[in-house]
C-alpha cells in the first residue's frame, strides 16, 4: 500500500515541474509584439470600482492585440505594492499596471516609504477620469461650496467624512481659511461612505465619485478636479470657487521603465479602442465614470504636470510625507 | 409576487440551474477542504462571471458563498481546521463529536442548520429587503459602536476552560489587529517599514495559519495516537450516531432559530461580517443552556448554533446591496461588479427598472438552498471517508492548500510566510490552552471597533450628553453592562460549583486515605 503511495507523490511531484517548466517565460521578442499572455497587475482588490474599469479595459486590450490580457490584483498600499511589483518586473511589455495615476502623482507626497517618482514608469495611456468632489445630501440647506461656507460658520463643529489624507487635506486648507470648526470623521472605502452619507451621520464628504449613482438622495456641491464633471455639468469646480486646490486622477496604463516605444503605441492604440468600445462604455457609464483618452504622450504630458501641480498644493498646505 | 413566479420559470432551465449547480458545488467543496475558501472560490469566478450571462454568473457567485458557508464545516468538524474564521465554533464540538465516532452527525446537523438558516435568511431578504435597509441606515458608528461592544461580552462564553487565558488571547488578537496604517492620521503602525503591512494582517492568511496550519503540526505530534484512536473510533455504525435523532431535533430547533435571527440580523448591519454572526450565536446558545460547561465537549447545539447563523449572514447581506447598491460583504461587491458589466445598477432604482432581474436573483437563491441541501448531502457521505485516512497522508495535503489559500488572498508570497508566522503563534497557542477562538474575535472586532470609536467620538462632537440621540447606543451600552454583571454572577457561581465538588473529592481522598 505504501510504495505505489510514494510512487504517484513522486509522479504527480514530477509532472508538476515539467509543468513549470513548461510555463516558464520565453525570451524577449521585441518583433512581433505580443505574441504571449500579458499580465495586467490592478493594485486594489477584485470587486472595486478600477478593478472593474480594468477588467473591461484588459477585455478590450485583449480583443485589439490578440493575445489573453490576465487581470493579478495586488492589493496594498492604494496600489504601491503593484507599483513596487511593476518596477521589478522585465521592460519586454508583457506586465502593465492598470491604476490611478495617484500611485506616482499623490503618494509620494504622502508616504516617505515610497522612493519612485513619476519618471521611473513609463505611460501607455489614459483611458477614464474619476469625478472627485464634496458631496451631500439632496436636501442639505446648501447648493454651492460658498453656501455650504456660510453654513459651517453657523454650524460649529460640523461633521466630514474623510477617505484619506488627501480628503482630510482639502477640508484642513478650507477650514483654516474660513475659520470653520470641523470634526473629520474617518471612512473606511465606498461601502463606508454611502452609510455615512445615506444615514445623514455626516454633513459632507469627499467621495471619489461613487456618489453619482444615487442622484435622486445625493448632490455634488463642488468638484475637486480641474475639469467640471460630465455628470453634473453646472457644478463649479474648487478652482473657480478660489481654492486652488483641484487635482486629477486618470486610470492609467503604467509600464515598467525602459519599454520600447513601438510596444507602448501598440498599448496606446489599442486602449484608444475602448474609448468606442460597447461593453467598455456599457460598464463605466452604470459606474458613472466618464471616458477620457489621452494616448502615450499625452499621458506622459499629463503625468508630470499634474505632478508639479500635487507638489505645489501639498507643500502649501505643509503636507509631508510620513 | 408574478415576477417571483417568472423569476422561477427563468432560473429553472438546465443552464442556470447548472451554474447553480456549479457554484454550490465549487463552494461546498473549496469550503470543505481546509484553507481554501471563499476568498478563492471569488478568485475562480471573477473571470467567469464576465463571461456568463447575468442570471448565470450571479447564480454562480451565490452558489459559491453559500455553499462555502456550509462547506467549512466539513473540515471544522472532520479535521477542526475551519476553512474560515466563522466555522471556528463550529469545531469547538464539532470535532470532539467527530472524535468521538459522531462525524455522520455532526456532519448532517451542520449541513442542516445551515440549510434552514439560509433558506429562512433568503425569506427574509425577500420579503423585507427594501424595509430593512433604510432602517439599517439608522445604525450608524455610534450604534454600531455599542453593539460592538456588546459582542464582545461574548467573548467570556468562548473563552474556554480560563477566563483569565481566553482574555488574554482576546488582548493578543485586538494587538495583532491595530497593525496598518491608522486611519485618521494615516501613519503606520507596527509595520516595520513592510508596504505588505500598510492594509494590516490580512484575516484569512492569520486564519489559515492559526487554525488549520497550527492544528496539522499538532495532529502531526500527535500522529500516532490519532490513529489509533481512528481505527478504534472508526465511525461509529450505530445509526444514532449516524443521524440526529428526534430528541436532537427538538433540541437544536430552537437554536437554529436563534442562530438564524442572529445571522440575519448582523449580515444587514454594516461591516460585522459572518465570524461575529457564528461567534454570537455560540456565545448565546452557550449562555442559555442549562449545561453550559459541556460546551467544547460534543454538544451538537454549538453545530447548530454556529452554522446556522454562519449561513444566515450570507443572505441577508445582500440586504444593503439590493436596496442600497452598498456592498455588505466580498462576495456582494464581486456581484455588484457582475451586475453593472451586465448594465445594471444596484440600489433602489433597481426594484423599480429591473423588477424581473430582482426576482430572478431572489428564485435562484432559494434554488441554490435547495441545490445546497442536496450537494452538501452526497458530499458529507464521500467526506466522512476524510475520518479513515491516516493522518500522515492528510498533513501534507492540507498544508499544501493552505499554502495555495493564503497566497490567493493577495498574490503574494508575504501571506505565506504570514501564515506561517502565525501557525507558530497558534501552536503555542493551543500547547498552552490559549484560546484561538478569543484571540479570533478579538482580531475581527477589535479594528471596527477601533474605527466607530473614533467616527462616534467626531459625530458626537466629544460630547457625551449627545449619546441621548442615540437610543439604539444606549440600549446596547445598558445591555453590555447587565451581560458584564449577569456573567460576573454566573461565573462565581459556576466556580463555587467547581470549588465544593473539588472539596467534596478531597474530603472523599481524605477518608481514603483514613482507610
Amino acid at each position: 500500500m505504501r510504495r505505489p503511495n510514494r510512487r504517484q507523490l513522486f509522479g504527480a511531484a514530477a509532472a508538476a515541474l515539467l509543468a513549470l517548466g513548461w510555463l516558464a517565460p520565453a525570451p524577449v521578442a521585441a518583433g512581433d509584439y505580443p505574441d504571449r499572455p500579458i499580465t495586467m497587475l490592478v493594485g486594489y482588490k477584485a470587486g472595486g470600482q478600477t478593478d472593474l474599469v480594468g477588467r473591461a479595459a484588459a477585455k478590450v486590450l485583449s480583443d485589439q492585440l490578440g493575445v489573453p490580457v490576465n487581470v493579478v490584483n495586488k492589493p496594498g498600499g492604494g496600489g504601491v505594492l503593484a507599483a513596487h511589483e511593476l518596477s521589478k518586473a522585465k521592460p519586454d511589455g508583457y506586465t502593465l499596471l492598470f491604476h490611478t495615476n495617484s500611485v506616482v502623482n499623490t503618494i509620494p507626497f504622502l508616504m516617505k516609504r515610497v522612493t519612485f517618482k513619476p519618471e521611473d514608469f513609463e505611460y501607455a495611456g489614459m483611458i477614464t477620469s474619476y469625478q472627485v468632489g464634496l458631496a451631500t445630501q439632496k436636501d442639505a440647506p446648501y447648493d454651492t461650496l460658498e453656501e455650504f461656507v456660510a453654513w459651517a460658520k453657523e454650524n460649529l463643529g460640523f461633521s466630514f467624512g474623510s477617505l484619506s489624507p488627501t480628503a482630510r487635506m482639502t477640508m484642513d486648507v478650507i477650514a483654516e481659511r474660513e475659520g470653520l470648526d470641523v470634526n473629520i470623521v474617518p471612512l473606511k472605502g465606498g461601502g463606508d461612505l454611502l452609510n455615512a452619507l445615506l444615514g445623514h451621520q455626516v454633513a459632507l464628504v469627499w467621495s471619489g465619485g461613487i456618489h453619482y449613482k444615487y442622484r435622486d438622495q445625493l448632490k455634488t456641491i463642488v468638484a475637486l478636479t480641474t475639469f467640471r464633471h460630465p455628470s453634473a455639468p453646472d457644478v463649479e469646480t474648487i478652482d473657480e470657487a478660489g481654492y486652488p486646490l483641484g487635482m486629477d486622477g486618470r486610470t492609467t496604463l503604467i509600464l515598467p521603465k525602459g519599454t520600447p516605444r513601438e510596444m507602448l503605441e501598440r498599448l496606446s492604440t489599442a486602449l484608444k479602442a475602448a474609448e468606442t468600445n460597447e461593453t467598455f462604455a456599457k460598464v463605466v457609464a452604470a459606474a458613472n465614470i466618464p471616458i477620457m483618452y489621452k494616448d502615450l504622450d499625452e499621458a506622459a504630458t499629463e503625468v508630470a504636470e499634474s505632478y508639479a501641480r500635487n507638489k505645489a498644493i501639498f507643500e502649501s498646505a505643509g503636507i509631508e510625507p510620513r | 409576487m408574478d415576477h417571483l413566479i417568472i423569476g422561477f420559470q427563468n432560473v429553472l432551465t438546465p443552464s442556470t440551474l447548472f451554474w447553480v449547480t456549479v457554484g454550490v458545488t465549487l463552494g461546498y467543496v473549496l469550503g470543505a477542504l481546509p484553507g481554501l475558501g471563499k476568498a478563492t472560490g471569488v478568485a475562480v469566478a471573477i473571470p467567469m462571471t464576465f463571461y456568463l450571462h447575468p442570471v448565470a454568473a450571479i447564480a454562480l457567485l451565490i452558489g459559491i458563498a453559500k455553499g462555502s458557508a456550509a462547506g467549512s464545516a466539513v473540515s471544522a468538524i472532520l479535521l477542526n481546521t475551519p476553512g474560515e474564521p466563522s466555522s471556528a465554533p463550529t469545531a469547538l464540538d464539532g470535532y470532539p463529536l467527530a472524535r468521538q465516532g459522531k462525524a455522520q452527525k455532526a456532519l448532517k446537523m451542520g449541513l442542516f442548520a445551515s440549510v434552514i438558516g439560509d433558506f429562512l435568511s433568503t425569506l427574509v431578504l425577500i420579503a423585507l429587503a427594501a424595509p430593512l435597509a433604510s432602517y439599517a441606515l439608522l445604525i450608524g458608528p455610534v450604534e454600531l459602536c455599542a453593539i460592538l461592544l456588546f459582542s464582545l461580552t461574548f467573548i467570556g462564553g468562548l473563552a474556554g476552560r480560563s477566563m483569565l487565558k481566553g482574555l488574554i488571547a482576546a488582548a493578543f488578537g485586538v494587538f495583532f489587529a491595530t497593525v496598518g496604517i491608522e486611519t485618521e492620521t494615516f501613519i503606520p503602525r507596527l509595520t516595520f517599514g513592510l508596504l505588505e503591512l500598510d492594509d494590516g494582517i490580512s484575516l484569512v492568511p492569520m486564519a489559515i495559519g492559526m487554525l488549520a496550519v497550527a492544528e496539522m503540526v499538532i495532529q502531526g505530534g500527535n500522529a500516532q495516537t490519532l490513529d489509533r484512536e481512528a481505527a478504534q473510533i472508526d465511525d461509529s455504525a450505530r445509526p444514532e450516531d449516524r443521524r440526529v435523532t428526534l430528541a436532537e431535533w427538538r433540541r437544536c430547533l430552537p437554536v437554529i432559530g436563534r442562530g438564524t435571527l442572529i445571522g440575519a440580523v448582523v449580515g444587514i448591519l454594516p461591516g460585522l461580517g459572518a465570524s461575529v454572526g457564528s461567534f454570537l450565536s455560540y456565545g448565546a446558545t452557550q449562555r442559555a443552556s442549562k449545561t453550559p460547561e459541556k460546551f467544547g465537549t460534543g454538544m451538537i447545539e454549538g453545530v447548530a448554533a454556529a452554522e446556522s447563523a454562519d449561513n444566515a449572514v450570507v443572505p441577508s447581506s445582500f440586504v444593503p446591496l439590493f436596496a442600497l447598491g452598498i456592498p455588505g460583504s466580498v462576495i456582494a461587491a464581486i456581484l455588484i461588479a457582475a451586475l453593472v458589466l451586465h448594465g445594471l445598477t444596484p440600489g433602489p432604482m433597481m426594484f423599480l427598472e429591473q423588477p424581473q432581474m430582482i426576482a430572478d436573483l431572489y428564485a435562484a437563491m432559494l434554488c441554490a438552498s435547495v441545490i445546497l441541501l442536496i450537494v452538501g448531502y452526497v458530499g458529507q457521505r464521500v467526506f466522512a471517508q476524510i475520518i479513515r485516512v491516516p493522518i500522515r497522508l492528510i498533513i501534507p495535503v492540507v498544508l499544501f492548500l493552505c499554502c495555495i489559500g493564503a497566497y490567493m488572498t493577495t498574490n503574494s508570497l508575504f501571506s505565506i510566510y504570514l501564515m506561517l508566522g502565525f501557525a507558530l503563534l497558534g501552536f503555542f497557542a493551543r500547547k498552552l490552552e490559549f484560546s484561538f477562538v478569543t484571540f479570533l474575535i478579538g482580531f475581527v472586532i477589535g479594528p471596527n471597533l477601533e474605527l466607530t470609536f473614533r467616527q462616534s467620538l467626531q459625530i458626537l462632537d466629544h460630547d457625551p450628553a449627545r449619546l441621548v440621540g442615540h437610543p439604539i447606543a444606549l440600549l446596547f451600552g445598558l445591555l453590555t453592562i447587565a451581560t458584564v454583571v449577569w456573567i460576573s454572577h454566573s461565573n462565581n457561581r459556576l466556580s463555587a460549583r467547581r470549588a465544593a465538588a473539588q472539596s467534596a473529592g478531597t474530603d472523599q481522598t481524605a477518608e481514603h486515605s483514613h482507610i
